[in-house]
């Protein structure tokens, strides 16, 4: 019963919506959402009309199916992931990999289904805040780095580390740089930057314009021969996309070898969904249902392949510009997703001429927003700017599946570390010693209290128990045996009564 | 010694035999059997993805072509048919052409073709596309000598006719012989490519040059009754298209070249006939 509740659309926003505002808000996310739209697209490596169907069937179902106001639709660290984990086994962007992308949504969505069903939303709880910052800030640092190549018209140097690549563009600069390219990157990146200050909510469409307007310059002026500058190409959008996953053997043989690579992605998706979900309930007001969102992330990536696409998440950066537009329910992100249908109709022919350049720059400027000081300033807790540390490190050296993993395990392990303190407060009554324990009495955070009621056999002490809300068998069994030890001793262990 | 010579006559045919099924067996296979099977290695993925944008150009690589020509329209039955630009030159590049002046790899070649003969794009050298159409090339070279131009190369040249071309001759003859297929206005129909006009090769293509275009239209034109045209009426035909009016040629009035592209991608939604399914793949038959 509980389960059809979330899987049946929830209208109950119906009665008390703001339709104005909720339009704004749609459109809005729309006009943010086509340029990365297109420049996810190209992080997973496919055809950029893939991009924008993500925004408008994922996006659409996502809200459709959930009660958040989140906005869903193409994520950068979801893309890069796909990315990242079909690249070895075909080539990028070919037709076989496009499949792979979509199978690899499909599984993505079915996995997150499972979490669905196994009532998964409460294990992310255990995905700090600070992690979540750290794997922002890390798939920020690669997302810049990722733009250097198109940035600068680089020779594609994917297959190395980040750092190589800043090394390689330096030094070997007058060879490899292409200085149009640079030129319309910079511009636009500089007129990100600058426009941020003013205009704080679509500052990436003013830099995309501007962008465009420079790389048109410099295309007419030099010609395509000469500058070399790369465009995006016709974008071939379909009014209904529908098609039907391919599973040759060759797909299953790959959905064998990616399942890892999958549950991350899911995990990863879900993740940042929750994080969002979990923070509009506090702006919001509004009882929101977790598992009825998984189920809304889950249902929407796994029909993306039916509609040629690729899996996404909830957007940070957009559902925080919604929020501020004042949406309040579903309704705008649905109306985000047809508003795209329609800009990207209208736009569709202009498109053909974006320079990637400026796609490279939105990357950077997409990076340069995940890397936000005024998340990271507040995690000057130690526990917490460690995880975020560690975090961030291993999204940045071992790769965003294995730096997740790390999140997790680091927040768990700080989360325990810090449970398994325990305090003792020693006072002194004449003979007898009087000890107030507070924290946890477990097999873990034992060993100072029974190191404490070891050193003195022959002591006479009081353990004051009455702030220690677990105690679990083994520190039961070790206070027994202290007792036996000082009974034998000549000592005493009393156990404090209660209140 | 007669039983030696037996032996060794037998030695000859088992050989004979064995090296026959060799090379039935290791003879490249055709593009319909690579698509009928069900598992293919990226190599062979890759031939068939090129095979499709060779002759369904608009389906296949519609993201950077830009006019209703398709490659196998010049690279007649996709690719393989010699005196009409045959494909299986991957053993000749890389090598300098006057036409860019520099050397090029097979990449930058096929990127070129984008660029002026399909009026489109240049799309970069790692993309999908270029990998595919290079690696199409690859398959259909087996065989041929690396280093050495294959039969049939290009187009024939003509030898001289001691005339000039004459353009308003070249029209009677387009009217009496091209029009029907091509249309009167060069706007082509259906497979027949437009032979002028803004969907058209651009002023940059290589057919856009009187020996070329008269070379290949004697020899592959009209179609069924090729080599039918004299060396002059092939030489008038050439010239009066070579007079026609087609978008320009991207190296020339680039801000001309910009507007006209703006207005054409606008307006005329130029030779994008089909968008691009979502899985052209190998198993899609």
């Amino acid at each position: 019963m509980n389960l059809l509740r979330e899987v049946l659309p929830d209208f109950s926003w119906w009665r008390s919506f703001d339709a104005k505002r909720e339009t704004i808000a749609g459109i809005t996310g729309a006009l943010l959402v086509i340029p990365q739209a297109i420049t996810f697209a190209y992080l997973a490596g496919v055809a950029p009309e893939y991009g924008l169907y993500c925004a408008i069937f994922v996006g659409f179902l996502a809200s459709f199916f959930g009660n958040s106001p989140m906005v869903g639709g193409p994520n950068t660290a979801v893309a890069i992931l796909l990315g990242v984990s079909v690249l070895p086994f075909a080539g990028r962007g070919s037709p076989l990999y496009t499949e792979f992308v979509l199978v690899l949504s499909l599984m993505v969505g079915v996995i997150q289904l499972l979490i669905w069903l196994l009532r998964g939303a409460a294990v992310f709880r255990y995905f700090s805040p600070a992690a979540i910052t750290g794997i922002k800030a890390g798939v920020g640092v690669w997302l810049i780095t990722s733009a250097l190549e198109g940035a600068l018209g680089l020779s594609p140097l994917s297959a190395q580390f980040f750092y190589e690549k800043f090394y390689t563009a330096m030094f070997a600069w007058n060879d490899l740089v292409n200085p149009y390219a640079a030129a319309t990157s910079v511009v636009t990146i500089v007129a990100g930057v600058l426009l941020k200050r003013s205009w704080p909510r679509s500052y990436i469409l003013g830099a995309v314009l501007i962008g465009s307007l420079v790389g048109a310059v410099i295309y007419g002026l030099f010609g395509p021969v000469r500058s070399q500058l790369e465009l995006l190409g016709h974008v071939a959008l379909q009014p209904l996309p529908l098609n039907l996953p391919q599973l040759g053997p060759q797909h299953w043989l790959f959905m064998e070898q990616v399942v890892p690579q999958a549950v991350a992605i899911a995990v990863l998706g879900l993740a940042q969904s929750l994080v969002i979900v979990r923070d509009l309930e506090t702006t919001t007001a509004r009882h929101l249902d977790l598992h009825k969102e998984v189920f809304a992330q889950g249902i929407a990536n796994a029909l993306s392949p039916f509609f040629s696409t690729f899996a996404g998440s909830g957007s940070f950066n957009r559902t925080s510009v919604a929020v501020e537009m004042g949406a309040h329910t579903p309704l705008a992100g649905m109306i985000a997703a047809c508003a795209v249908v329609l800009l990207a109709w209208v736009s569709g022919p202009l498109l053909t001429w974006l320079p990637m350049p400026v796609i490279a720059g939105v990357m950077v400027l997409v990076g340069i927003g995940m890397i936000q000081s005024n998340e990271i300033r507040p995690l000057r807790n130690r526990a917490d700017g460690a995880v975020f540390l560690i975090t961030l490190l291993s999204v940045m050296f071992l790769g965003l599946e294995v730096g997740i993993l790390v999140a997790v395990l680091a927040s768990v392990g700080f989360f325990v570390y810090w449970a398994s303190e325990v305090n003792l407060f020693i006072s002194r009554d004449g003979d007898e010693e009087r000890i107030a324990v507070s924290g946890n009495l477990f097999y873990a955070s034992l060993d100072r209290l029974a190191k404490h009621l070891r050193s003195e056999p022959t002591a006479h002490t009081v353990l004051d128990l009455s702030r220690v809300p677990y105690c679990d068998a083994a520190a039961q069994d070790m206070i027994d045996k202290v007792q036996i030890e000082r009974t034998r001793h000549g000592g005493q262990l009393k156990i404090a009564p209660k209140g | 010694m007669r039983l030696t010579s037996w032996k060794s006559k037998f030695v000859t045919f088992v050989g004979f035999v064995v090296l026959l099924g060799c090379t039935a067996a290791f003879a490249r296979p055709s593009i319909e059997e690579l698509k009928g099977r069900a598992v293919l290695d990226d190599y062979e993925a890759n031939v068939v993805f090129g095979y499709n944008i060779i002759t369904q150009t608009n389906r296949y690589a519609g993201r950077y072509a830009g006019n209703g020509l398709n490659c196998t329209n010049c690279h007649m039955q996709a690719g393989t048919r010699p005196d009409a630009f045959p494909l299986n030159v991957a053993g000749v590049y890389p090598k300098w052409r006057a036409k860019n002046g520099v050397r090029n790899g097979i990449g930058l070649r096929i990127r070129d073709c984008f660029l002026y003969s399909l009026n489109g794009i240049m799309p970069p050298e790692e993309s999908a596309e270029v990998q595919a159409v290079a690696a199409y090339i690859n398959y259909l070279s087996e065989g041929e000598v690396i280093g050495r131009p294959p039969k049939g190369a290009g187009v024939p040249s003509l030898p001289d006719t001691g005339a000039d071309p004459n353009p308003p001759r070249g029209q009677v003859v387009y009217k009496r012989e091209c029009a029907i297929c091509h249309g009167a206005e060069g706007e082509g129909q259906g497979p027949v490519p437009p032979v002028w006009g803004l969907n058209s090769y651009n002023g940059g293509a290589g057919l856009n040059n009187v020996q070329r275009l008269a070379g290949f239209v004697w020899a592959n034109m009209p179609m069924g009754k090729e080599r039918s045209l004299t060396h002059q009426e092939a030489l008038d035909v050439a010239a009066f298209l070579h007079l026609q009016h087609r978008p320009l040629d991207p190296r020339e009035g680039r801000l001309m070249k910009l507007a006209e592209r703006i207005y054409q991608s606008l307006f005329r939604k130029a030779g994008v006939s089909e968008p691009v399914t979502a899985s052209p793949g190998p198993a899609a038959k």
